[in-house]
C-alpha cells in the first residue's frame, strides 16, 4: 500500500477498519503517521469536549480555526509566512476543497458531539448569547464562497440541483437560527438546525469533490 | 409550370421515407457504442456503477454472473466494466476536458445474482433496481431511484432526487434534501427517511417491533395505517398541522415534546412498532388506510 491507496482507505481507518496492509504502511510512512495522530488528537479534542462539563464552545471553534489556519484551508492576516507543513506536502496534489469539505464535516460532526450537555441541560443563556452558531455560520460561508468559485461540472442538471438545494438549505437554517434564538429551550429547533449545518457541509463537499470526477 | 413549381409538389412517398429518416438519424439520440460483458462470480459479489448521467437499470437473475449492457451516444465517454476478484466496477469515464451534457449520457442494464451488493452513483437520470437481495448503497444528485423487492440493508442518498421503494425488507436509511420519498408495502423493520423539503408517503403495515422514524423540515408527511396495525405513534409539527384519523390511546405519561408545536401521542391496539414522525413546517397526517 503506498501514501495515496493509504488516504483512499483513510475514511474506514478512522472508522476502525486497521487492515494488516494499511498498518504496515504505517509503519513505515511518518507521514501518514502524524495525519491520522492529528485527526485523532481532533477526534480527542471532540470527545473530551463533549464529555466534560460544557465548555464555551467559542473555544472548540478557535482550536478547530487554528488547524484550519495552520492547514492554510482559510486564509488569516498573519498568513503571508506560514510554513509548509508535512500535511500541506502530503496532500499537495489533492485539490483543496476537496480537503475542506472533509474538515468542514469534522466540524460540524464535533459540534453537535459538543453541543450534547448544552442540548439536555437547556442552557437559555448560552443559546441567547451563543457566539458558536456565528462562528460555524461564518466558517461555512467563507468555505461556500470559495467552493462555489470552483465549482464546476459539465452537467447542467447536476449544477443547477446542487445551487437550488444550497439555496434550501440556506434558507432553512435562517428559519432555524430564527426559531432557536426565539425560543431558546426548544430542543426540536436546535436539533433541526444542526441537521441543516450538516447538509450544508455535506453539500459543500459534494461540490468541492467535483472537480475531478470521471477523469 | 415552371420547373421549379414541379420540384415543389409534394410528393407523398417521399415525404414519407424523408420523415422516417429524421425520426430514425435525426430526432432519436444516436446509441452508436454498446458494450455487453460477462463475469462469473461467486456468491455475495459486489458491483459498483458510477455514472454522470443517465439510466442505471439492475435486475436480479438465477445465474451465477453479472451481465452489463451499457449504451451510450457520444465518443467522448467511455464505458468501462472490469471484474476484480468478486467484485464488477463499472464506471464511464470522460475522454476529454470539455464535453457537452448530451455527451455525458450512458445507460446501463446490469443483471445480477440475486445476493448481490450494489453501490451505484449516478448523478442525474434515473436509478431502477428490482429483486436484488443484497446490501444497497445508492447516491445520485437529481436522479430519482426506485425499488422493488429488496432485503439488504439499503441506503440512500439524494440531494434532490425522489425515491421509491415497494415491498423492500431489511434497514432502510433514505435522506434527500428536496426529494420526496414513497414507501409503500414495505416488510422492513427499520426505517428512518429523512428529507428537508420533499414530502414522505408511508402506505402499508407497521410490523412488529419495528421502528419507523420520518422526518422532514416541510412538506407532508403521511402515513396510511391500517386499524389492525399495531404501533406507538409520536408526531410533531413544530410550526405545522397534525391531522389525524387514529383512535389513539393516550400514553402514561406525558412527554416534554407535547409542550413544543403541535404534537400527538398514543397507541393504536398493543402498540409493538414505534412510529415516530417530526417535522418543523409541515403538515402530518395520520390517515386510515383504504
Amino acid at each position: 500500500m503506498d501514501c495515496k491507496e493509504f488516504l483512499n482507505h483513510l475514511d474506514p481507518w478512522l472508522a476502525g477498519d486497521q487492515r494488516r496492509e494499511a498498518r504496515v504502511h504505517l509503519r513505515g510512512c511518518s507521514h501518514c503517521r502524524g495525519l491520522v495522530e492529528d485527526f485523532g488528537a481532533l477526534r480527542a479534542a471532540a470527545r473530551e469536549l463533549s464529555a466534560s462539563d460544557p465548555e464555551p464552545p467559542a473555544h472548540l471553534w478557535n482550536s478547530l480555526r487554528a488547524q484550519l489556519e495552520q492547514e492554510g484551508l482559510i486564509r488569516t492576516g498573519d498568513e503571508a509566512g506560514a510554513r509548509s507543513s508535512w500535511l500541506r506536502r502530503l496532500f499537495a496534489p489533492i485539490p483543496r476543497p476537496a480537503l475542506a469539505g472533509a474538515y468542514l464535516a469534522l466540524l460540524i460532526a464535533a459540534a453537535f458531539a459538543a453541543s450534547g450537555p448544552i442540548h439536555r441541560r437547556v442552557n437559555d443563556y448560552r443559546w441567547v448569547q451563543d457566539t458558536s452558531t456565528e462562528a460555524l455560520r461564518a466558517q461555512l460561508n467563507t468555505t461556500e464562497t470559495a467552493t462555489v468559485a470552483s465549482f464546476r461540472d459539465p452537467n447542467p442538471v447536476v449544477t443547477a440541483s446542487l445551487h437550488t438545494n444550497l439555496a434550501i438549505v440556506d434558507n432553512y437554517i435562517a428559519l432555524c437560527e430564527k426559531s432557536v434564538r426565539e425560543d431558546p429551550q426548544n430542543e426540536i429547533a436546535r436539533d433541526y438546525l444542526y441537521t441543516a449545518y450538516q447538509q450544508k457541509a455535506d453539500l459543500l463537499a459534494q461540490m468541492a469533490d467535483r472537480g475531478d470526477y470521471g477523469r | 409550370m415552371s420547373a421549379l413549381a414541379l420540384t415543389r409538389r409534394p410528393n407523398g412517398k417521399a415525404t414519407g421515407l424523408l420523415i422516417a429518416g429524421v425520426l430514425i438519424f435525426g430526432v432519436t439520440p444516436a446509441r452508436a457504442h454498446r458494450l455487453e460483458k460477462r463475469f462469473k462470480v461467486d456468491t455475495h459479489p459486489v458491483i459498483t456503477i458510477h455514472n454522470p448521467d443517465g439510466m442505471v437499470t439492475v435486475k436480479a437473475w438465477t445465474r451465477r454472473e453479472v451481465m452489463v449492457v451499457a449504451n451510450h451516444g457520444s465518443e467522448k465517454v467511455e464505458v468501462d466494466a472490469e471484474q476484480v476478484g468478486n467484485r464488477v466496477d463499472i464506471m464511464t469515464h470522460q475522454l476529454v476536458d470539455t464535453i457537452a451534457p448530451e455527451d455525458m449520457r450512458a445507460d446501463y442494464e446490469v443483471s445480477v445474482p440475486e445476493d448481490a451488493e450494489l453501490q451505484i452513483h449516478n448523478d442525474s437520470g434515473a436509478v431502477s433496481v428490482a429483486n436484488v437481495l443484497g446490501d444497497m448503497n445508492v447516491e445520485t444528485v437529481a436522479a430519482g431511484v426506485e425499488l422493488a423487492d429488496t432485503a439488504g440493508y439499503l441506503t440512500v442518498k439524494t440531494i434532490g432526487g425522489s425515491f421509491q421503494c415497494v415491498r423492500c425488507a431489511g434497514r432502510i436509511e433514505v435522506s434527500s434534501i428536496s426529494g420526496s420519498f414513497r414507501l409503500l408495502d414495505l416488510r422492513s423493520l427499520h426505517v428512518r427517511a429523512q428529507t428537508s423539503t420533499g414530502n414522505i408517503l408511508f402506505s402499508g403495515e407497521f410490523l412488529p417491533n419495528g421502528i419507523y422514524k420520518l422526518k422532514n423540515y416541510s412538506g407532508v408527511i403521511e402515513v396510511r395505517f391500517s386499524p389492525a396495525d399495531s404501533f406507538d405513534l409520536s408526531a410533531t409539527s413544530l410550526k405545522g398541522k397534525v391531522v389525524n384519523e387514529a383512535n389513539l390511546t393516550p400514553p402514561a405519561h406525558r412527554r416534554f415534546f407535547s409542550r413544543i408545536g403541535n404534537s400527538l401521542f398514543g397507541s393504536i391496539n398493543s402498540g409493538r412498532a414505534k412510529v415516530d414522525l417530526t417535522s418543523f413546517d409541515g403538515t402530518i397526517n395520520i390517515l386510515k388506510r383504504q
